[in-house]
Formats: structure tokens, sequence, C-alpha cells
């Protein structure tokens, strides 16, 4: 290493340029490559059985819209995983907070116009003390995580259905129905492709700015070929995803109507109106970054990668484990109050069945994601790639037609198979 | 080490604690209702009717069928006790046993599993003690059958929605594949379109079960069924109200809500509502307070010593598994535009709920 002066890449004293090693001097996550490439045969593979179905703006539009809920939460249960901990309890936290979130909407505040603030502000708190008390009797009370989850699984959906007797709560506010997505509750197109370039300029500034940094710190540079393709793939999967929802228009019969009501006479063919990228992806978003930036850039996400790494040093370290880990649980409800807000939303009603089963996708996602149960290993942006993967998977089969036996099976399969893959993979780079 | 043990003791209590004390209603679980005077002509002052309900966390249970039988049974003397299973076939054979040792005389099953009940019913008939088969079937031909007749429901779903849409592109929402009833409905749905199937009237675009009737799932599938069909779907047979609602959601979102005609049964209030407004073409009505009160009067004729195939108002009843029990099964009521007023003057729901954001006389009885 003493030899390798900055400046000149890594790549320079290698002869051969295999694949592999041209891959190392980019630095690029090779498990994140993985995925995606993964993610891409599952896309390539259902758009060719579907006949050229599931790769329309259409169809990558929902699918966007029907992850963001999974993703959200997977987010957070990245963190929870990493310090060696589990939360057993999102699903039915995120069925008792949406349903809450319902309740002040139709029974307690139906009247307030600013029904839809005081239902996410009620939401976003109820989450975080909930977790908060979980991630309490976790820390000092030393109960196994699992063991006070599981608890917390059983406890908030039988406290859903005790106060809720099972009754349907609708419809949602509609200023709260935009959190849901639709053609409605999505940013439009000018304003998709400014958080597009936005997204651009970040990835440019990041490479620069990291460049710089390890240039002042006196590390070994990325050969310049390299950032170059990183921002340019970069820029290009961003711009290309705004394209891709720009290029789902409104649909026909929304469109008429937005057409009579607005005095617009109608083109040949129908109003054409891009509906652009969806409000609950945008919040994915919001939440990827600031989660990511949480986990890689702040003392508190360092510590919980310590903690998960070896968690005796990090106490001897002088690191306030238990503080650190209520602070997981936290997150984890308030992220279980963005989400079910979400859901509430999207399906315009409250209902006690909400997140059944939402905790083994969460789980799924983030594990798929590469999140080792070990503990210190994990990253956000693979827990949210994780979850498009699950759904991508879901989605496709039922536009194939799959009944959900089959779906199971599948999806069950493919959770073992990735994370075995995995496991055989890092075991093999060890050696 | 006792130190710690006792506050993980405490902690789990505290969880606990946490989830009773805001419970309105106090757990089933060997609740005990007072028997009433007891002086009518059909009296069984004295009887014990133990009720095993499989999962009392569902809506209806504690809202409408409880309290129906509970009105049943009082009328006539007799006491009501029940149980709670979960939703574990196991944890019901327990209760059933600690039903019979609490000197049940009669009792009353809303089974979790059709046949991992049998051998609980079987040593309950065995001791004289008669069974009522709650709105779920027992293949048992002593048992007796009380219950809604779900193929009809799924007949009455069909007629509604064919009626409506009698050609073009159906999708079927069906209920979770492990629930017979799911199975019931979609028999009787296809006795009615089966002929407009054959003759390619009707086109079944897209069918799939939905793991445990979950709305937000239905809602998916529904979005990909209109991908799937670039928006030509013309009806949907969703086989209950909550899935109806994710399905209304889906289309909604495409402009088609109140264009594409969808079924639904239960009686939800936001199903009914959604009747009103005009999203959803039929909700299959099951008063359940008319079950319990089946229910709880032949329970009381049981107690009286009368056999189950002289009931008032039974008819036999051949099961799936080829047994012939005695059974009472009650009709249910397609809601649609046009009847709303039944659901109003049965005072299942009120005008309010009913008619939110409908035009005040835009349909009859909002």
């Amino acid at each position: 290493m003493t030899q390798a002066s900055p400046g000149d890449g890594l790549t320079a004293e290698r002869p051969r340029r295999s694949i592999r090693s041209l891959l190392q001097s980019t630095e690029v996550d090779t498990r994140l490559l993985g995925m995606i490439l993964a993610l891409a045969i599952i896309w390539v593979g259902f758009n060719i059985m579907s006949g050229g179905l599931f790769l329309t703006s259409r169809n990558l539009w929902n699918l966007s819209v029907q992850s963001s809920s999974i993703a959200i939460m997977a987010t957070g249960m990245v963190l929870i995983i990493v310090s060696r901990n589990i939360d057993l309890s999102v699903g039915s936290l995120l069925g008792f907070l949406g349903y809450t979130m319902a309740m002040v909407q139709v029974v307690w505040f139906p009247t307030n116009p600013l029904t839809w603030l005081i239902a996410l502000v009620v939401g976003v708190f109820l989450g975080a003390i909930i977790g908060g008390f979980q991630g309490f009797i976790i820390a000092y009370g030393k109960v196994p995580a699992f063991i006070v989850t599981l608890g917390g699984f059983l406890v908030w959906r039988g406290l859903l259905f005790e106060y809720a007797l099972g009754q349907t709560l609708a419809p949602m506010d509609p200023t709260f129905q935009l959190l849901g997505g639709g053609p409605t509750g999505s940013l439009g197109e000018s304003y998709s492709w400014i958080v597009g370039i936005l997204a651009c300029l970040g990835i440019i500034y990041s490479l620069i700015s990291g460049r710089r940094r390890r240039r002042g710190y006196g590390f070994p540079l990325r050969p310049r070929w390299a950032e170059v393709t990183i921002g340019v793939l970069g820029c290009g999967a961003a711009l290309g995803a705004v394209w891709v929802a720009n290029n789902y228009f409104w649909p026909v019969e929304l469109a008429k109507s937005y057409a009579q009501t607005h005095n617009i006479v109608e083109p040949p063919g129908g109003l054409q109106i891009p509906t652009g990228i969806a409000f609950p992806v945008l919040i994915v978003l919001v939440v990827g970054l600031v989660m990511s930036f949480i986990a890689t850039r702040r003392r508190f996400g360092r510590y919980v990668f310590a903690i998960g790494g070896n968690p005796e040093a990090a106490e001897l370290g002088g690191i306030n484990t238990r503080r650190t880990i209520v602070s997981t649980y936290v997150l984890m409800g308030i992220l279980c109050s963005i989400s079910a807000a979400i859901s509430t939303a999207r399906l315009n009603a409250g209902v006690t069945s909400l997140g059944v089963q939402n905790e083994l996708d969460v789980i799924a996602a983030a594990v798929i994601g590469g999140t080792s149960f070990s503990g210190g290993i994990g990253t956000v942006p693979g827990a949210i790639l994780g979850a498009v993967v699950m759904q991508s998977l879901r989605s496709g089969m039922v536009l194939l037609r799959v009944d959900s036996p089959v779906q199971d099976i599948v999806v069950g399969c493919v959770l073992v198979a990735a994370v075995g893959l995995d496991t055989f993979l890092r075991r093999g780079n060890k050696r | 080490m006792f130190v710690r043990r006792m506050a993980a003791i405490t902690a789990v209590v505290a969880i606990v604690a946490a989830g009773c004390s805001s419970s309105g209603t106090p757990a089933p679980a060997a609740s005990v209702a007072a028997s009433g005077g007891g002086t009518g002509a059909g009296s069984a002052a004295g009887c014990i009717v133990g009720v095993s309900w499989n999962n009392y966390q569902e809506e209806r249970w504690a809202k409408w069928d409880e309290p129906a039988i509970k009105a049943a049974l009082a009328a006539a003397g007799a006491t009501y006790i029940s149980t709670d299973a979960k939703s574990s076939a196991a944890t019901q054979t327990t209760d059933i046993e600690n039903l019979i040792s609490q000197k049940a005389k009669v009792l009353i099953i809303l089974a979790q599993d059709d046949s991992a009940i049998k051998s609980s019913v079987a040593t309950a008939t065995a001791a004289n003690i008669p069974v009522i088969a709650y709105d779920r079937l027992i293949e048992d031909p002593k048992a007796f059958y009380v219950s809604f007749d779900n193929v009809e429901v799924g007949r009455m779903q069909a007629r509604a929605v064919f009626k409506a849409v009698p050609k073009g592109n159906y999708v079927f929402i069906k209920g979770d594949k492990a629930d017979a009833n799911a199975r019931f409905l979609k028999s009787g749905q296809d006795e009615i379109i089966k002929a407009a199937v054959d003759s390619k009237d009707i086109v079944n675009v897209g069918e799939t079960n939905t793991d445990a009737w979950t709305p937000a799932k239905a809602q998916t599938e529904m979005e990909q069924f209109l991908t799937a069909n670039n928006n030509k779907v013309d009806a949907v047979l969703s086989e209950n109200d909550g899935m109806a609602g994710g399905v209304v959601a889906a289309l909604t979102a495409q402009g088609l809500q109140g264009k594409v005609a969808v079924s639904g049964q239960d009686g939800d209030a936001a199903a009914l509502n959604r009747v009103a407004l005009g999203t959803q073409t039929v909700d299959v009505w099951k008063d359940s307070r008319m079950l319990g009160k089946a229910a709880g009067e032949a329970a009381v004729q049981l107690c009286n010593g009368t056999t189950v195939d002289k009931i008032s108002g039974a008819s036999p009843f051949t099961t799936p598994g080829g047994n012939t029990v005695s059974s009472v099964l009650l009709k249910a009521d397609p809601i649609d535009q046009t009847n709303l007023n039944d659901v109003l003057s049965a005072g299942w729901i009120t005008k309010d709920v009913l008619c939110k954001g409908v035009t005040a006389g835009k349909v009859p009885g909002c």
C-alpha cells in the first residue's frame, strides 16, 4: 500500500484487466451490483413471459408504489438486524398505527381541515413511543428482542381488534389520500424532472467531493474513468426512472374528467397527462437518503454497526449500547407510521387486517438486500432493492396469473436461494 | 439472576397489561352472563349453553352474534358461557372439554377446523350433549347446522353482477385458499355464469386467491389485472366487502370506479356506503343477529330435550362430505341501490354512515 501513490489508479499495476479487477477498481459494492443484475433478470424474464407487459411504464410505476411501504420499513429493519436484534412487530404496529390514523380522520376529527396533519402527527408520535417502549424493554430489561417483539406482534394486533371491533373506516381525508399515490398523488411532469436532475447533481457532487476528500487524506483514488462511468450510469438511472414515470400517462377516464372540469378541449386520442413520480416513491427516496446518511455518516449509525460487529467491544469502547438500541427501535416505530400512512391512504380505508404478514416481507427484503443475521453487515439501498425484488416477484406472478399458493412457494425458494448464494459467495471470498 | 428474571417478567406483564387495560370489553374467556328470570313458554331455566368461538377478535362475533345468542338464551332463562380458541384448533379442543366440565348441556361451536373438531363433537354427543355447528359446517350427522347458505351468497353476488354486466371481461378475487367458504362462494358464482362463460360471453381475465382475505393484497392484485388487460375489465366478483374495498381503490386510481361492476358480502358499513355511492354493485348482507337468534333458540329447544331433527324450521342438508345433517339455513339479502332501506330499517347502519357523500334523494334511502 505504501507504494501506491495517490493519483495513479490502483489498476495501473495490473497487467490483466479481468472483469473482477475492473469492478474492484471502481470500488462498487459487488453485492449491490449482483442484486441489480438479479433484478434485471427477473424483470426481463417476466417481461418475456408476460408478452411485454412487465416492462411497461404503467407496470413499473405500479411496482414502485406497491413496493414503497415495505421498502420504508426495510430501511429501519436493516439497522435493527445489523445490531443483532429483530423486530417481529412491524406488521401489527403498521396495522395499529394505520387504523389509529383512520380513527383520527373518520371518528375523532372528521371535520377539521387539518385532520390529515393531525393524523400524521398522532401516528408518528405513537409509532415513536411504541417503538421506544419495546426498545426500552429489550435494551434495559435485557429481554430478547425476538420475545419482546413477538409480544408486540400479538399485543398491537390484539389491541387493534379490541378497539376496532373489526370495522372498516372509510373514506380518508382527500389530502391524506395523496400520500398513497395514484395519478393525483404524484409529482407531475416538470417536478419529476426537477427531482431527477437534483438526484443527478447530487450524484455528481458526491463523486467530486468524495474524490477531493480522498485526495486531502492522501487515500488512493478511483481511476478517473471509473468515476465518470459511475456518474454517467447513476445519472442515467435517475433520469431514466423519471422518464419511465413520466411516460405513464393519466388513465383515460381520469384525463377525460380532468379535461371536463378544467374546460380543456380533448385532442384526438385523448388528453395525455404525464403522471410522474408518485408521492410514496418520493417518500421512499427521501427516507432512503436520510437513513443511508444516518447509517453511514452519523455517529449513531457507526455505533449501530459497531454493536453489531462486536457488542462487548462496543460496550467496552464506551458506546452507550442501550441508548443506541432504543434509538433503533424508535426509528423503526417512526418508519412504521410513515408506511402505515402510505398503505392506509392507498387503500383509502382503515382496515384491521392492514399489515398482516408484513413483518415477514420486511425482514425478507432486508435479508435479500444483504443484511446479515450475524450482525454488523447491511445497507439501506440494499434493503430498498430487496423490497423491490420481492414485490417484482409478487406483482409479476399476478400478471402471469399465478395463484397465491404457488406465489408463496416461489418467494420462499427465492428467499432461501438468495441468502444461500450470498453466504456461499462470501465464504468463497474469505478463502 | 433472580432480579434480572423478575425484571423480565415485570416487563412482559407490563406489555400484557398495556394490552388489557385499554380493552373496552373483557375477554370472553369463561365470561358468564347472568341468567334472566325465565318464565316464558320456552323456558330452559338453569340450562347452561356453552359457546366455543374460534376467533372472537373478528368484528362480527362480538358486535352482532354474541348479543343475539345471549338475548335468545336469556329470554328462556338459560345461562351463557363461552371460550375463545384464538384461531387454534388445538385450543378449541381443550376449550370444549372445559365447557363440558363447566356442566354445559348444549354446545354451540364455531369451528376453527371442520375436521379437527370432529373428535370433540363425538365426545360431546356421546355424553348426550347436543352440538350446534354455528356458521361453519361440522361433518358430523349428529351436529345441528345453523348457517347462511354460502353457495347461495355466491349465487346472489353473481346474479347481481351478471344482471349489470351480462357480457364482458370478469375478474375473480377469491378469499383465502384455506377457507372452505371461499370455495362455496366460487361454486355458487360459477353456477350462475357458467352458461355465459361457455358461450364466451363472459371471459375470465383474472382469478386469484387472496391470503387472509386482505384488502391491501386484493388492491395489488386488481392493479395487476387492470395492467394485464389494459383496463379492459367489466366486472369483478369479489367474495367479500373488505377485498371489494381494495378492488374499488384500484379502480378509482384508474378512474373506473362506478364503471365496473363489483360484488361483496358482509354488510360492512364502508361497503354499504359504496353501494349507495354506486361504486359497488351489490353487497350480500347476512344479518348475523338472525343467525345468533336461530342458534340461541335451537339451543333452548335442545335444552328441553327436543331432538335435532324436531327443531322448528329444521330441514335435512346433505354436506359435501356426504353426511345428512339437520339444519337451519338462513337466506341472505343482496343489497343494491334499490333496497338500501332494508339495512336502515333493520337498524344495521345509520343513515349518515350509509349516505355519506351521496347526493340526497339520488338513491332510495338516502
